[in-house]
């Protein structure tokens, strides 16, 4: 076979032939790649915890050291040297993160505030459990890109990404009230990020922030917490109680989901994204006219007076989801349900169920990966809910044997 | 005693009570509230345009006064024609009382009074005659006593002091009985009464499947249709209340070869039969319980003050049965509509289209061209249930002759509410049509009050449930003389069948006049439905006086499923003014047991106290309940339960705590692959190249989504590795550069590979290795047993002769083409690069 090959830069001829080439190769080493044996010696196990926590091959002088604390008996300390890696924080996290923040959950949304809280938050061991509360918010170091934080656009993220600026030695803390404009009994960690508000918090009902958060944050979409028998009293009018004439819809179905998300949604009452500025709005005392849409849909339905809210889950078949018993269960404003939802035993087991799938590439699938999982839970609720021990705890388990 | 309230209906008696049941119940009453239902004031009513049609003229003396006068217009001159009361009631006849006496107006009135009510023209005794089926001239007797009310309220007017009286009478008190409830298992049903009666007897109508298909289809072959249909037709607690059995004994609705009693007696025997098999269920005695009601203990609470001045077509849909909607406006000629194609009633009041129409004849579709055409204005007013919101054209209601001609329509359009209307400024098909803003999706599937104006001053307009939502009428008003008299009116499809709506109407009424948007308000406030007040005695166990304390509910079936509990209060009835009785945890129950779903009380926390007497009571909550039907509103009983009411209190078990068993997953795989990030970060660690460098990085940023996005293995795609391919080579040509401007770096990455050599010189013999070995400990690494091993492919890229149908190693084929040594290198660590080697984690 003639292969004419050029170093013109014409780069498209070139790609075209190169492409056609090293697939051929590429077929084969695939193969070989599949067909190794699956050793698993302190070096693999450095290298295969590498590859999971960083994304990309160690050098070979932390492949070492991380072997050799392998071989010491401390597993751990080669998941930490690992992820000391940029890459932790430039990849694995931001693409940890980002499917978060978007009603898609896609992977290929912009870096925004809310993954650069996220990073920031897991970077310095921020109690994760503040994750939907704090006034917090990590931003580029000042002067290392040249747009500033702003609430009213994403071009300071967008930059950072754009430049791959380091994120794991050029994020700083700050509050993200004070870059929002929003008072910081109003905000709730990444709930009010602008990322999040410009998603969930745009048009609609505000239902979708309570939805996102459920399923990012809880690992539960509505239909899983679907009870019927809770108590319908704070479904909003807007619900049709007999939808195209036929009440068994309602009563069969949608009032299983809106009896226990309504009157917990109701805690973004003051909240609102600006279509035409592009940022957060608050209105502290006044409920957004959007809670009041279609109000004739179910005149005799609820009214939504303040942002008072309720978790109708902590009774019932949802209760399973571990609620914090010294908390009310109900407050006003989302930072007190997001202290409600971070406090819970399903907050705290759904992060770890996203950072096992991430380091495992799988789900538990066994009583062992259960038991494991279950016991990663506890350690990250009682050492401070830090998600880097969730990292190398997971990583650990699945390094190889 | 007589309680007043400040909500008694102001101005004419326009539609009220039409339940004689009710009505009975209202004189019979011992406790007065002059209440209610909630209208809006309305106007005098004005004298109908529609001509006398009555055979004989009349000649005799005029009308001595006003009212004798209005008599005259309103109901002598309907009433008096041979096909209906004037056949008998007159002095030629001479049938006691000669109300329609053609002899004497006067005459004629003062028998009238004798027979009419004119405080609740629905209690009249000339109403119960001719709705007890009494030489009614429609099919249906209801909708002759409709129509009669309809006269003697148009007749009456203005009542002095206004306010219609709505009287709360202590309903008789009964304990929640044990019930019998239909088994979820239709088997009995089907062995008891379906085979053996239903299919034998019933089927040729009672079934979808027949060509004379007529609702309910309780001998449909589909055993659970048939099943749902038959349900609210069975008492099981008294079978011979069934109506299925007190249509063959009191009806003698198609009885079989046997006769009506004896058909009759086998239904209920049946029935019997099936009620025996059931155990019935019993109330919980640990519950705090009200006394039970049906809803047909209740006091009719719907009417409310409609305007219905300038109304000349009027559907209510209350038969229920049957192929015909009767025009219940009392102006002739009745524009009743055939149903054709899959329509279905549905309960409290409407009909649902699925594939079908319901269309007038031409002749009294007439009235409307004859009527609007003087008036040259109109209304056209619905409560509405679209099915979905992704029908297209479809028509709701229409006044057409056809898809191409028209003197209006409502439509639908997705969320868009469209008016189309022919005048002298438009179309003959009626357009361009007026539609309700897009945007704003005020069409939703649920029951909406949709009113549809014309005036000429002010054109088309749109209001939905009670608000003006179209803008200005675009099109300049003109006039209707372009209508065409030949055109039928039709709900629910285009009179070729070419239009379907599916939905519900649950009441249509066509007006003469623009109404105004007070009026638009006042009809939309009064609601849509039959609604009762059903008071559950609560004294006993706040240890009041015997019939005293009440929690009043206003009731209603809300559609075909369930009912609708609104807006529950506590009242006294005698006068008696408790205090700090505390409440908490009210619930509906129903047939002997809580409701499972719905229970929009149960968070209540109040306390009784007459202080906070209002109107009807002190309000407890502004919220409704919609609970599930079950036998159907003959049959179900209901009662309130507390889980704290006074001294009397109930433990409420909590639900249980689901419980999830987790199951095992099949083994997934151990390795992954990368992802995009991740293979640039890794080509950029491995080759050391500038991931940021604008070559590389265009190409990422044009790849990204190109490459694998989920670390599955299973969802590895040949796009992946056709981008991979394309990323890995950019990394290598930034790594080595071109000849033009070679990468300085390669000195220090490839120690020794002279990359300006000829390809003969530069990969003769050991000098290949200075090029490949780098590239493989770089890139695939050392010492690593779950990596391809060095000389695996070092062999395959560099040494390899061919042998067994394998060709020779790359570098060789490559040195075949006649490539530089640039080229050449770029290939091999391309293919080194690009492999599963650094694809793989």
């Amino acid at each position: 076979m003639k292969i004419s090959v050029s170093t013109s830069t014409d780069r498209t001829g070139r790609r075209v032939y190169l492409a056609r080439l090293s697939r051929v190769i590429i077929v084969g080493l695939l193969t070989a790649g599949f067909l190794s044996p699956a050793l698993a010696g302190p070096r693999e196990q450095a290298k295969r915890i590498h590859d999971r926590l960083a994304g990309v091959p160690p050098t070979d002088s932390v492949l070492q050291q991380m072997q050799n604390e392998i071989a010491s008996g401390n597993a751990n300390g080669a998941a930490d040297m690992a992820m000391d890696n940029v890459s932790f924080y430039n990849v694995t996290l931001k693409n940890f993160a980002t499917p978060w923040t978007n009603r898609d959950r896609s992977v290929f949304a912009p870096l925004n505030d809310y993954v650069a809280t996220v990073i920031g938050m897991i970077r310095d061991g921020v109690g994760f459990n503040t994750l939907l509360s704090a006034d917090l918010a990590y931003v580029g170091r000042q002067g290392v890109v040249s747009s500033s934080p702003s609430a009213s656009n994403n071009d300071h993220f967008e930059q950072l990404e754009f430049g791959n600026v380091n994120l794991r030695d050029d994020l700083v803390a700050t509050t993200q009230s004070s870059i929002t404009g929003v008072p910081s009994t109003a905000t709730a960690g990444v709930m009010t990020s602008r990322a999040a508000s410009e998603a969930f918090f745009v048009a609609g009902t505000n239902r979708a922030m309570f939805r996102f958060t459920l399923l990012n944050h809880m690992c539960n979409d509505m239909e899983q917490m679907h009870d019927t028998k809770l108590t319908p009293d704070r479904i909003r009018q807007d619900v049709s109680r007999s939808p195209g004439g036929d009440s068994r819809l309602f009563l069969n179905s949608c009032i299983g989901c809106h009896a226990g998300m309504d009157p917990m949604a109701q805690a973004f009452a003051y909240y609102n994204f600006d279509e035409s500025t592009r940022r957060l709005e608050y209105t502290g005392g006044t409920v957004q006219p959007k809670y009041f849409n279609n109000d004739l849909n179910f005149p005799s339905g609820f009214r939504t007076p303040d942002d008072a809210w309720e978790n109708r889950w902590r009774r019932g078949q949802n209760s399973y989801l571990g609620f914090n018993a010294t908390l009310p269960g109900s407050g006003n404003g989302a930072k007190a349900l997001g202290e409600e939802l971070g406090n819970s035993y399903a907050f705290a087991a759904c992060q770890v169920k996203k950072v096992f799938r991430t380091v495992c590439l799988r789900d538990a699938e066994d009583p062992a990966d259960r038991q494991r999982v279950d016991a990663i839970t506890n350690t990250f609720r009682t050492t401070g809910y830090r998600m880097k021990q969730v990292f190398a705890d997971s990583a650990v388990y699945c390094m190889g044997r | 005693m007589k309680i007043t309230t400040g909500i008694a209906m102001h101005g004419n008696l326009t539609r009220k009570s039409r339940s004689a049941r009710a009505a009975l119940l209202a004189i019979s009453a011992s406790a007065l509230l002059a209440a209610c239902g909630g209208g809006a004031p309305t106007t005098n009513n004005p004298t109908t345009i529609i001509p006398d049609t009555g055979e004989t003229p009349y000649t005799g003396p005029v009308a001595r006064n006003a009212d004798v006068l209005k008599f005259q217009q309103e109901f002598w001159s309907k009433a008096k024609t041979s096909d209906r009361c004037g056949s008998c009631h007159n002095e030629i006849v001479g049938q006691q009382p000669m109300f329609v006496r053609n002899d004497d107006v006067n005459l004629a009135y003062d028998e009238a009074v004798t027979v009419t009510d004119t405080l609740n023209p629905s209690a009249s005794r000339v109403v119960a005659k001719v709705g007890g089926g009494h030489n009614c001239w429609v099919a249906d007797a209801n909708v002759c006593a409709e129509i009669m009310t309809t006269w003697i309220e148009n007749w009456v007017g203005v009542v002095s002091g206004g306010g219609r009286k709505i009287i709360l009478t202590p309903p008789v008190s009964n304990d929640p009985a044990a019930s019998k409830n239909f088994p979820l298992d239709p088997t009995a049903f089907q062995t008891l009464i379906h085979q053996p009666i239903l299919v034998t007897y019933c089927a040729n109508c009672h079934s979808s499947e027949t060509p004379n298909a007529q609702q309910p289809y309780f001998a449909d072959p589909d055993i659970g249709t048939a099943y749902d249909a038959a349900k609210p037709k069975m008492n099981l607690d008294t079978p011979a209340n069934s109506r299925l059995v007190t249509r063959l004994r009191n009806e003698f609705h198609f009885c079989w070869n046997v006769g009506c009693p004896q058909s009759a007696q086998i239904m209920e025997d049946a029935i019997t039969a099936f009620a025996n098999g059931i155990t019935p269920t019993t109330v919980d005695p640990n519950l705090v319980i009200s006394k039970a009601l049906r809803l047909t203990d209740g006091i009719l609470a719907s009417g409310g003050n409609r305007y219905e001045d300038a109304q000349i077509g009027l559907w209510e849909f209350k038969t229920g049965s049957g192929l015909i909607a009767y025009d219940t406006s009392g102006v002739d000629p009745a524009i009743d509509l055939n149903f054709s194609g899959d329509l279905t009633w549905f309960g409290g009041w409407g009909v649902t289209i699925n594939d079908g129409k319901a269309q007038g004849s031409t002749s009294a579709s007439k009235k409307l061209f004859d009527v609007i055409q003087d008036s040259g204005e109109f209304t056209i007013e619905a409560w509405a249930i679209p099915a979905n919101v992704t029908q297209d054209m479809s028509r709701i209601i229409s006044y057409s002759g056809g898809d191409t001609a028209r003197n209006f329509t409502l439509q639908q359009t997705l969320y868009d509410y469209d008016f189309r209307l022919r005048t002298t400024e438009t179309g003959l098909n009626g357009d361009p049509a007026l539609s309700t803003p897009s945007a704003e999706e005020v069409l939703q599937a649920t029951l909406q009050h949709v009113v549809a104006t014309y005036h000429p001053v002010d054109g088309r307009q749109i209001y939905i449930n009670g608000q003006l939502v179209t803008n200005v009428d675009p099109i300049p008003g003109g006039t209707l003389v372009d209508w065409q008299d030949t055109f039928a009116l039709v709900f629910g499809n285009e009179t070729s069948g070419a239009g379907l709506w599916q939905g519900t109407l649950r009441l249509v009424a066509i007006h003469r006049r623009a109404l105004t948007a007070a009026q638009v308000q006042q009809n939309f406030d009064v609601g849509v439905g039959e609604k009762f007040f059903l008071l559950f005695d609560i004294s006993e166990v706040i240890q009041a006086s015997a019939q005293s304390s009440y929690i009043l509910f206003e009731v209603q079936q809300f559609d075909s499923y369930a009912y609708l509990f609104d807006k529950p209060s506590f009242i006294t009835l005698d006068g008696s003014q408790p205090e700090g009785i505390p409440i908490e945890g009210l619930r509906v129950g129903m047939n002997g047991l809580e409701a499972p779903v719905g229970q929009s009380y149960a968070t209540m926390n109040d306390t009784l106290s007459a202080s906070l007497f209002g109107q009807l009571g002190q309000p407890l909550s502004l919220l409704g309940a919609v609970l599930p039907l079950e036998k159907g509103p003959d049959s179900d009983e209901f009662f309130l339960t507390f889980d704290r009411l006074g001294g009397s209190s109930y433990n409420r078990p909590d639900d249980p705590t689901l419980v999830i068993t987790p199951t095992d997953l099949l083994p997934a795989s151990r390795v992954g692959l990368r992802t995009f990030d991740e293979i640039n970060a890794t080509f950029a660690a491995v080759t050391g190249v500038d991931p940021k460098l604008p070559a590389v990085d265009l190409t990422y940023q044009e790849l990204r989504q190109s490459l694998p996005a989920i670390e599955d293995v299973n969802t590895f795609l040949s796009a992946h590795q056709v981008a991979i391919a394309q990323l890995s080579i950019e990394y290598c040509n930034a790594l080595i550069g071109t000849n033009q401007i070679p990468n300085p770096d390669t000195a220090t990455y490839f120690p020794g590979f002279d990359f300006d050599a000829a390809p003969a010189t530069a990969f003769a013999g050991s000098n290949r290795d200075l090029l490949v070995n780098p590239l493989i400990n770089n890139i695939v690494g050392t010492n690593l047993a779950g990596q391809p091993a060095f000389a695996d492919v070092y062999t395959e890229v560099a040494s390899f002769q061919a042998a067994g149908g394998r060709p020779d190693n790359l570098i060789d084929r490559l040195l075949v083409g006649g490539s530089d040594t640039r080229a050449i290198s770029k290939g091999v660590c391309a293919a080194i690069l690009g492999s599963a080697a650094t694809l793989l984690q």
